[in-house]
């Protein structure tokens, strides 16, 4: 009778072992399994890496028709003193555009970015959270609606171009666009595809960030709008020829 | 104890074991693709390969007619000293644009992500021990602010158009990937441009906080990229 006893430990011992035994193996495949996982993960940044290889391409081509048509309007046999002047000015004005240099109208967005309606009351409160908006909020926004296309930007009639800076002057309500004085609330003007533009700010967090400070942001579509040129100086100094 | 209730533990843990097993195994199961899914990642490794080698092949082309066109430019109107005039405005805005090289005094800076070895990674968070896309946006602001002409980040030319935003671990600069350690070349005025290191600057706060290796170095010739291929404006068009 003992004796059956043990043996009956010993089996159900066995069985019990081989069961563990069973399991972690499950567990290492698993864990490897895990590794694929990552590559699927992968596997969508490859996806959006040749997205961005293909529009790059296509844009690349794109230009390199352009400056064909272009240089054969120039070599033109044919072609008059007039006509290189016409392709001349034409160049002239594709640059003039890109630059900042002309007014320019075509559909696009009003943002209208404000500070918190009651910022002077809640500001010297303890647990307010409530922030003006500074330099590095109007530098951002422009970052965002560049990296969704946007054509031209004016922040309260400034037009933003590459050489713009913002700087703060104080801590809380002046800020320098141009060299010039620019305070909330702001009325930023964009041109490019709205849907595009309005999904860069709210899709980033940058609506709903601006907003834990108090801020608001609101978005008006337009079809047409306008955007005033720089008209300041333009003259390089350091780059040599 | 009795026999009985013995018997019901020794039940349930085998029970419990097995359960364990079976849902091992339909993981397992789920998973179970990983060879065709190792080939099609192959796949489409190679067929990023091929698109980025037709960019690039597209680029060099871009290049080339380019060149061209700058020399049938300057040759058509050598003889006209109305048309001079405005080819070399045309010239001028090529250079504002940034579709040609630069080169002119200026400085160097470069920005590294926090050594993994320095003792300031145990107490700060790991994400403040990288540079961020914000970071170099901070410092290029700067750099505008002392009034530099060119300035490219890694060999990216920093243009009217270009964002520079965060893409998951790395930053993109005109949609091209960069990351640590970032080199920026830029042309002004150097004692101007020397500015950015000054305590408080935004160089400055960098090193601070999180030890991220900033450094600056005055140039008397700098070499700034250019960048060819922008996008041609689809929504803005110039009115009087």
């Amino acid at each position: 009778m003992k004796k059956g006893k043990i043996t009956i430990t010993i089996t159900i011992g066995l069985a019990c072992f081989v069961l563990v035994l069973i399991l972690f193996m499950q567990f290492k495949v698993v864990y490897q399994t895990d590794i694929t996982s990552i590559d699927t993960m992968k596997e969508d940044e490859l996806r959006t890496e040749l997205a961005n290889w293909k529009q790059k391409y296509n844009e690349t081509e794109e230009k390199y028709k352009n400056t064909e048509d272009t240089l054969k309007k120039y070599k033109e046999e044919s072609s008059s003193d007039k006509d290189t002047r016409k392709t001349l000015e034409k160049e002239i004005e594709d640059a003039k555009l890109v630059l900042g240099l002309t007014n320019v109208e075509g559909p696009g967005l009003i943002i209208t970015y404000k500070n918190s309606d009651n910022i002077e009351q809640t500001i010297n409160q303890e647990e307010s959270t409530d922030k003006y908006i500074g330099a590095t909020d109007l530098l951002r926004l422009v970052n965002h609606l560049k990296d969704a296309g946007a054509e031209a930007i004016s922040i309260n009639n400034q037009r933003i171009i590459n050489k713009t800076d913002f700087a703060q002057i104080n801590d809380t309500t002046y800020i320098k666009i141009n060299s010039k004085r620019v305070s909330a609330p702001f009325e930023i003007k964009v041109i490019g595809d709205a849907d595009y533009l309005k999904g860069a700010l709210i899709g980033t967090g940058f609506v709903s960030d601006q907003k834990k400070y108090g801020q608001t942001i609101e978005f008006e579509e337009k079809k047409k709008l306008t955007i005033n040129k720089y008209d300041g100086n333009m003259d390089l100094k350091y780059i040599e020829e | 104890m009795t026999k009985k209730s013995q018997a019901i533990i020794l039940g349930m843990v085998c029970l419990i074991l097995t359960i364990g097993i079976c849902v091992q195994i339909k993981t397992v199961n789920n998973n179970g693709t990983t060879t065709s899914a190792n080939q099609e990642l192959n796949n489409l490794k190679s067929q990023v390969l091929k698109m980025r080698e037709k960019y690039e092949d597209s680029y060099a082309r871009l290049e080339k007619i380019q060149t061209e066109l700058e020399t049938t430019r300057s040759n058509i109107t050598n003889n006209n000293e109305q048309l001079k005039i405005l080819e070399e405005e045309l010239r001028k805005y090529n250079v504002l644009l940034g579709t040609t090289e630069a080169k002119g005094p200026g400085v160097v800076i470069t920005i590294t992500d926090t050594d993994p070895k320095d003792p300031i990674r145990l107490i700060i968070d790991n994400k403040d021990a990288v540079v961020h896309n914000t970071d170099i946006l901070e410092v290029v602001n700067e750099l505008k602010n002392a009034g530099a002409e060119a300035i490219d980040v890694n060999g990216q030319r920093i243009v009217d158009t270009t964002a520079i935003s965060c893409d998951g671990n790395v930053i993109a600069i005109n949609g091209e990937k960069v990351s640590s350690t970032f080199v920026i070349n830029a042309i002004g005025l150097p004692e101007r441009l020397s500015t950015l290191k000054r305590p408080g600057g935004y160089l400055e706060i960098l090193e601070d906080d999180a030890h991220i290796k900033c450094t600056l170095d005055k140039k008397d010739k700098v070499e700034v990229s250019k960048y060819i291929n922008a996008n041609k404006f689809k929504y803005a068009k110039t009115i009087e």
